[in-house]
């Protein structure tokens, strides 16, 4: 018997006048000890149809159809069995373990909760302890990390907390909710192969959602990919990846490319017909920017010095398209800080266009129309108050830049291919889709005319299908404009969509520089080497 | 046809929103007693001059007898030199709602201004400031107002000025928190690489986001600063001018007439119930106000 039947599922979402439908008729099913990946974008039912399993969804959700959980059917059952079921049966690893945790109190008493919940008699204390140990032991974490508290651990630590609180009384299914989704490629892999033994290793039902096909594709047997609430391809890992049958699962699996794959290279995963412009020649003469020894360093409390970047050389020629690439804690965000002015340097200079970076208000402010700034979080980077017009207008009044204001911001939102500009200028951002705020951050950011833009993780928070379509603006930009870009990353697959040079970051200083091709493919630093051996690749099938 | 300006849309979308904003206060009734409550005492205050005869606060003209209960020519009694207490009371409301208003936007503003420096500035502008607001808040404020009213000359002014220098410091706490987490948002990381100067930071995006906190701030602070004004004068540190009566001075004049032993509750009742209505009243509009202008409540 199937360990998890859900039949014809439909979850609607009820409330101020209007109805959602978040999932459309969804049929799955799981044996005891088979994996399977939920792929799809934010907003197509997949954390909705995972909650669902353990009925966690809010009061506003009206739900038809059947769960059947060893086959009992989770919508009719009574609140005590629904209780006891939960976490006994079926557990969850939730997404973010950084707000999972409850901040004050020891992990230790955190993965204890559920057993001593779910115990008809209090279990003694040093049975209690000896489980919890086992339990830690299993994430591979030593016993004395039980008594820290969530802050003292690093993300992929309290993503091992979360993994053993799931374990606790072990259940037959798991369901992990994006569970890597904060972490760097290297701690990525290894939460990933410790989900996958474990799963392996005591018979455990996995549900897996996440909406990176390659993390999916590293871990479970079986894929299916959901679009607007339905379910639209379900098989094999590899057949799924290798023969997509539907044009979303084909978009889902170009959006992560295969780094060292020739076909990737400067072509990000892009439906527009403005096409891709050719690779550029190579940049000659002067570089456009330069950082000569930077060291950046920050005094905490109690006088201890941090070095967030520790002498760092690189360059930045007029239209190219260098990717810093580093786990999080290199100190690449504290570099791009430093470059746009933002963070003074310690030591070292940032000479830009032949001259060093202005100290005063004024002279950096000039500086700033050069320099541009696109963030990770286009939501947050947009004051919600402000329309699309006023925000793209904003860095134009500061500069009081002379012509026709209109003008100008409509040639921007143009430029950043938000078309027609005029329908966009009176919308505030919550109006937009998350591809079109980060279109105009950019827009906002090229009204400037500036010669270099510095991106921050400017789609880590995209989905895939969008992901592409900026990353081939940013191409496309710096082939009409002759715009430089110094890209921020923890994505290499990123470097190989579309830089020229790559320079790695590890702990404040810069390990390996050169272009994409010859890192990528042959690095030489053995940092770079973990960080290419850690991607999780559509190719290799998960090893069962 | 062209286009309406981005100004133009701008002003429209504000109208929209403020649409939608009195729809929701609205939808509460105490909200709209309070407001409707407000708007009959401000009306009555605002009209005093042309329903009433300002000569019958004049003690050297009055035409009633010594604490007389309330009849048909003086509804609500008179005082012990035979001016009528609904006179006193309507003109009462005058100074109690001038100085409540006054005295707020007095303390408001520097309340806001305080919070919104330190918390933009932040390092040493921020601890001197926050020290600065720690003695005022640490101090009490009745005393402090009680000493900067035997300095000064007494009036109105000084009753203002008392008020609005001892009830900032809680306003400029307030403004500081919320500054604070505008501050932390991207898009003031975003408007600072854009090249924008400290004054376009604060005036563009923090001050916008911080002014329906401050809205809210003050409508509950008016109710405050009237039982402030009505504490100071009944201690007698208010104006001494009698054709310019408070509640709080009335109260005094009461007590030192001794009406509660000559039995003279339509003397004492009236202006100490107007302090009760008025201060509910705002009270009631502040809270409506609130969860109109703050989500987060609204979610609870």
């Amino acid at each position: 018997m199937a360990l998890l039947d859900i039949k014809d599922l439909t979850v609607r979402y009820t409330g101020r006048g209007r109805e959602i439908e978040a999932v459309r008729g969804v049929n799955l099913s799981l044996a005891p000890g088979d994996t399977l990946g939920l792929a799809g974008e934010s907003g197509c039912g997949k954390s909705t149809l995972a909650m669902s399993v353990l009925r966690l969804l809010p009061a506003s959700a009206r739900i038809g159809g059947e769960i059947l959980l060893d086959g009992e059917d989770v919508n009719t059952m009574k609140w005590g069995r629904l209780r006891a079921v939960r976490w006994t049966t079926a557990a969850i690893v939730f997404q973010g373990a950084m707000h999972a945790l409850n901040p004050v109190r020891r992990v230790r008493d955190q993965i204890a909760e559920p057993i001593v919940l779910h115990a008809d008699t209090p279990p003694p204390p040093a049975a209690l302890r000896r489980r919890v140990d086992e339990l830690l032991a299993q994430v591979e974490l030593p016993a004395e990390k039980g008594e820290s508290y969530p802050h003292e651990l690093s993300g992929g630590q309290k993503q091992r907390v979360m993994i053993a609180m799931a374990l606790a009384c072990e259940p037959r299914l798991v369901i992990a909710d994006e569970p890597t989704t904060a972490l760097d490629v290297i701690v990525q892999a290894q939460v990933l192969a410790l989900l996958s033994r474990l799963v392996t290793e005591q018979d455990i039902g996995l549900i897996m959602i996440s909406h990176d096909l390659a993390v999916l594709a590293a871990t479970c047997r079986r894929l299916a990919v959901m679009y607007e609430g339905r379910l639209v391809e379900e098989g094999e890992s590899a057949a799924v990846i290798g023969r997509p049958e539907h044009p979303h699962t084909a978009a889902l699996a170009a959006a992560f490319p295969t780094v060292g794959d020739p076909e990737y290279r400067y072509a990000p995963a892009t439906s527009s017909e403005l096409g891709l412009p050719d690779p550029p020649p190579p940049p000659s003469g002067e570089p456009l920017l330069r950082t000569e020894g930077l060291r950046v360093t920050f005094t905490g409390r109690g006088r201890s010095v941090t070095t967030a970047v520790a002498g760092v050389d690189l360059e930045v020629h007029a239209g190219e398209i260098v990717a810093l690439v580093g786990q999080s804690g290199s100190g690449k965000t504290t570099l791009a800080r430093t470059v746009l002015g933002l963070q003074r340097p310690t030591a070292g200079r940032v000479v830009f266009d032949g001259t060093p970076l202005p100290t005063g208000t004024r002279g950096l402010r000039a500086y700033r129309r050069q320099v541009q700034l696109v963030l990770q979080d286009p939501t947050s980077a947009l004051n919600p108050r402000h329309s699309v017009y006023e925000s793209v207008a904003e860095g134009l009044r500061i500069h009081k830049m002379p012509g026709d204001e209109r003008a100008r911001v409509a040639a921007a939102l143009e430029a950043a291919e938000l078309r027609p500009a005029e329908e966009f200028m009176p919308l505030l951002p919550h109006q937009l889709s998350g591809g079109q705020r980060q279109r105009v951050v950019i827009a906002g950011a090229l009204a400037l005319e500036p010669r270099l833009l510095v991106a921050d993780e400017p789609v880590a928070s995209l989905d895939a299908s969008v992901r592409g379509e900026i990353l081939a603006l940013l191409l496309r930009l710096r082939a009409r404009l002759g715009l430089a870009a110094l890209v921020i990353t923890h994505d290499l697959g990123l470097a190989w969509n579309i830089a020229d040079r790559v320079a790695v970051m590890y702990r404040g200083e810069l390990v390996e520089v050169g272009p994409v091709d010859e890192v990528l493919r042959s690095p030489t630093h053995d940092y770079t080497r973990s960080l290419l051996a850690a991607l999780p690749t559509l190719g290799t099938p998960a090893e069962h | 046809m062209t286009a309406p300006s981005p100004r133009a849309l701008a002003w429209r979308r504000r109208g929209a929103a403020f649409a939608a904003g009195w729809k929701q206060y609205a939808s509460q009734r105490a909200g709209l007693v309070g407001l409707g409550l407000l708007v009959l005492i401000v009306l009555l205050a605002v009209l005093a001059p042309y329903i009433s005869d300002q000569q019958g606060l004049d003690v050297t003209k009055a035409t009633g007898g010594r604490m007389e209960p309330p009849s048909g020519e003086f509804p609500l009694g008179t005082d012990r030199v035979g001016r009528s207490v609904l006179l006193l009371t309507l003109w009462g409301a005058r100074v109690s709602l001038l100085v409540g208003f006054v005295a707020t936007l007095l303390s408001i503003a520097i309340g806001t201004i305080i919070g919104i420096l330190a918390a933009h500035y932040g390092r040493w502008v921020s601890a001197g400031l926050m020290r600065v607001t720690d003695f005022f808040l640490v101090l009490p404020s009745l005393v402090l107002a009680i000493a900067l009213s035997t300095v000064l000359e007494r009036g109105v002014g000084t009753i203002i000025l008392a008020i609005g220098l001892t009830s900032w410091p809680s306003a400029a706490r307030l403004v500081r928190a919320q500054t604070l987490t505008i501050e932390a948002r991207p898009y003031i990381e975003r408007s600072k690489a854009l090249g924008g100067g400290h004054l376009h930071v604060i005036g563009k995006h923090v001050l916008p986001a911080v002014l329906p906190l401050v809205f809210v701030n003050t409508t509950l602070a008016v109710g405050s600063a009237i039982v402030a004004e009505s504490t100071l004068s009944f201690l007698g540190l208010g104006d001494p001018d009698p054709m310019r009566p408070s509640w709080g001075s009335m109260l005094r004049s009461a007590w030192l007439d001794s009406a509660v032993i000559a039995g003279a509750w339509w003397y004492l009742l009236p202006p100490g119930i107007a302090i009760g209505i008025v201060v509910l009243a705002f009270t009631m509009c502040g809270r409506a106000l609130e969860a109109v202008l703050n989500p987060r409540l609204r979610e609870g």
